[in-house]
């Protein structure tokens, strides 16, 4: 077993070219080249604009991150990709690069679940030793509540969102409120100038699980702007992403604190939420648990996250995946790497 | 001595195969058109494991169907990279060519969408350039159509020439492309419903939909309607209805210069929000038989064909029932 494993990470699954090295925890490079400039004309990702802007930009993305990293192809030890779920249009231009690697330099190659990556970029910080903790997964596509035991091998669905991801809710609203695509940031720049107690819109489902719902949160916020044309949009901004935090927090250290992990892992492009983070780090101290949330540029999709995870995988002695292993278009959380 | 790696995914075949000086030593392809991902890796292994020192690897750039076609080039391109080796781009359309000497024919690739990218070939030259001919057009050729994928041996003797190809070749556009800024879509208003009518009548010109209809249809309630304006023109329209446990799409125009711009797209992805917050189980349309520009988006969004309906837009026309499950 190579203890500090050279490793390369190709993301491709939406809009983001991505790539990362590292060498075993630590990051050597992180190269992104994003397509979101052409997707906000249309208010959403386009499937065939992302794949052509992928096979433009993968050989670039490669050969910068490589530079930065400061190593050469023939160094690396394994090659990761996210193999799913995602766009499979999207998702075959990294699989085929990542192939492409693999075969050519006769390395291990591990096609990874890019939501288990998004946690794993918590593995980068070795101010700590890897234990337990709740994950608070939140993007565009899922909202999940998790037990990471260890993150190559052992993680648990505690619950999921029964509707809307949280991320989904975010870019809906910010159609609502005629903002700008993403939705996400954009909603937080405007709710920073509103009163986040102004409206007090209904949290969903407050049952003693761990599953979330947004769907009446988003119609609630519709129909509020319907019928209170007069409205400070500033304010309504700042009560919907107040109940979105209070939704998840609430439930996340819950979790924590019926499973006793006093420990509470937020990652995700909606991990980048100014309210979120500052409310998270609020709430924790409060409850005692140690809050891990990993830099800004790490939430977002990024290829740092797929080396990451295939760096512990690697170490963990988990198999590679089979040559030609599929790319999937959803994925179960718990499958961590492909067979 | 020269080795070259070449790989094609432009057809529904995947090609593999190592070519010594002009010489095949070794060629495996496999017929399937979804799975070239997954194809591809297991070929060039299978060559791999011959242990010969690999000196370009040539790959077909097209034009052929773009998810197979991108997966040859991400892999070629990349095991180039990591072999600090070059890589050459050719025409699979050129190298299907070279396998022929006819005074004149064609080379085709089927495009899906019953479409089919072509190369008319004549006295041994390119004779019309590579375009998207139609199923019906191009059975009405007189000349002969070779459809066969292109062989190893001919892709590498494109790659030893100057011929080469940089980007892959797509010769339809994308199935978006940017629409021109200010291009809005939004709920329609009782001031639509005249350029709406007006653009019904020169788009369905067999049975368009009355003034009345359109009238009713806005008084009517449980709907959701859009319109998609460009500098105060109306330039598409949407429409869709509640009908018990599920939603029935009634309309979606969009102005002929305006299709492939996402414009369909964008009104689909909120009429299936509209409908999940209905909270029906499904969504439902009908659609003319080889409407080939809307079935694709359709298929994509996860509808799927479940009747066909004889007669349903008039005589001889068929309409295709197709439903997406929402359930979750
Ligand atoms: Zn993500």
């Amino acid at each position: 077993m190579i203890s500090q494993p050279l490793v390369l990470g190709i993301e491709t699954s939406c809009d983001e070219t991505a790539v990362g090295i590292v060498r075993g925890r630590t990051l050597l490079a992180n190269v992104i080249s994003s397509s979101v400039e052409e997707h906000a004309r249309f208010g959403g990702v386009v499937p065939e604009i992302a794949s052509r802007a992928h096979l433009e930009a993968m050989p670039y993305v490669i050969k910068q991150a490589l530079r930065d990293a400061k190593v050469s192809l023939s160094d690396i030890d394994a090659v990761g990709v996210t193999a799913g779920p995602g766009l499979i249009g999207a998702l075959l231009v990294g699989t085929g690069a990542a192939h492409g690697i693999a075969l050519a330099l006769d390395k291990p190659l591990y096609g990874v679940n890019h939501l288990s990556a998004h946690l794993a970029v918590d593995a980068l910080d070795q101010s700590r030793d890897l234990s337990p903790a709740i994950g608070l997964l939140v993007s565009g596509g899922h909202s999940s509540i998790i037990e990471v035991t260890d993150l190559a091998l052992a993680v648990k669905v505690l619950g999921s969102t029964i509707d809307d991801a949280a991320g989904e809710a975010f870019d809906k609203i910010a159609r609502v409120l005629e903002l700008d695509f993403p939705g996400g940031p954009a909603i937080d720049r405007l709710a920073l100038s509103g009163d986040p107690a102004a409206i007090d819109f209904p949290r969903g489902l407050q049952s003693s699980d761990f599953n979330f719902s947004f769907s009446g949160l988003k119609s609630a916020v519709a129909r509020y702007l319907q019928q209170t044309p007069e409205a400070i949009r500033a304010d309504v901004a700042a009560s919907f992403q107040e109940a979105v935090v209070d939704v998840l927090l609430t439930k996340a250290l819950r979790a924590c604190a019926e499973t006793g992990i006093a420990a509470l892992l937020i990652a995700g492009g909606v991990a980048a939420n100014s309210r979120l983070r500052a409310e998270a780090a609020r709430r924790c101290q409060m409850a005692g648990v140690e809050l891990r949330i990993p830099p800004m540029e790490l939430c977002t999709d990024n290829g740092v996250m797929v080396a990451a995870l295939t760096s512990l995988a690697l170490s963990a002695g988990v198999a590679p995946s089979a040559i030609g292993f599929p790319t999937l278009s959803t994925v179960p959380l718990n499958q961590p790497t492909w067979a | 001595m020269k080795t070259t790696l070449v790989i094609d995914t432009a057809t529904d075949r995947t090609t593999a195969g190592l070519v010594r000086d002009g010489v095949v030593i070794s060629e495996l392809h496999h017929d399937d058109p979804l799975a070239h991902g997954e194809v591809l890796p297991k070929l060039v292994a299978a060559l791999l494991a011959e242990n010969l020192a690999i000196d370009l690897v040539a790959i077909g750039m097209g034009p052929g169907p773009f998810t197979g076609l991108r997966v040859g080039i991400a892999f070629g391109q990349s095991f180039a990279l990591a072999r600090n080796i070059p890589w050459v781009g050719v025409s699979s359309l050129a190298a299907m060519a070279s396998a022929h000497n006819d005074t004149e024919f064609i080379v085709a690739i089927d495009a899906r969408r019953r479409e089919y990218f072509c190369e008319h070939y004549r006295g041994g030259k390119l004779y019309a350039p590579g375009r998207a001919l139609q199923r019906e057009e191009l059975s009405n050729s007189t000349l002969p159509i070779y459809l066969e994928p292109p062989a190893a041996l001919g892709l590498a003797a494109l790659a030893s020439t100057a011929l080469s190809v940089a980007e892959p070749i797509y010769i339809r556009k994308p199935d978006a492309y940017p629409a021109p800024k200010g291009v809005k879509v939004r709920p329609w208003t009782h001031t639509d419903l005249v350029p709406i009518y007006s653009l019904e009548r020169a788009i369905y010109l067999e049975d368009p939909w009355s003034f009345e209809q359109f009238k009713e249809e806005f008084a009517g309630k449980s709907r959701q309607y859009l319109v998609a304006e460009f500098g105060g023109n109306i330039v598409g329209y949407a429409g869709i209805m509640l009908a018990g446990d599920v939603t029935d799409i009634l309309t979606l125009t969009v102005a002929p210069d305006f299709r492939r711009r996402g414009i369909a797209r964008e009104f689909l992805k909120r009429m299936i929000d509209w409908s999940r917050n209905q909270k029906v189980d499904a969504m439902m349309l009908e659609m003319r038989v080889g409407n080939v520009e809307a079935e694709p988006l359709y298929l994509e969004n996860g509808f799927r064909k479940i009747a066909e309906r004889a007669d349903y837009y008039g005589p001889g026309i068929t309409a295709v029932v197709m439903r997406k499950e929402l359930g979750r």
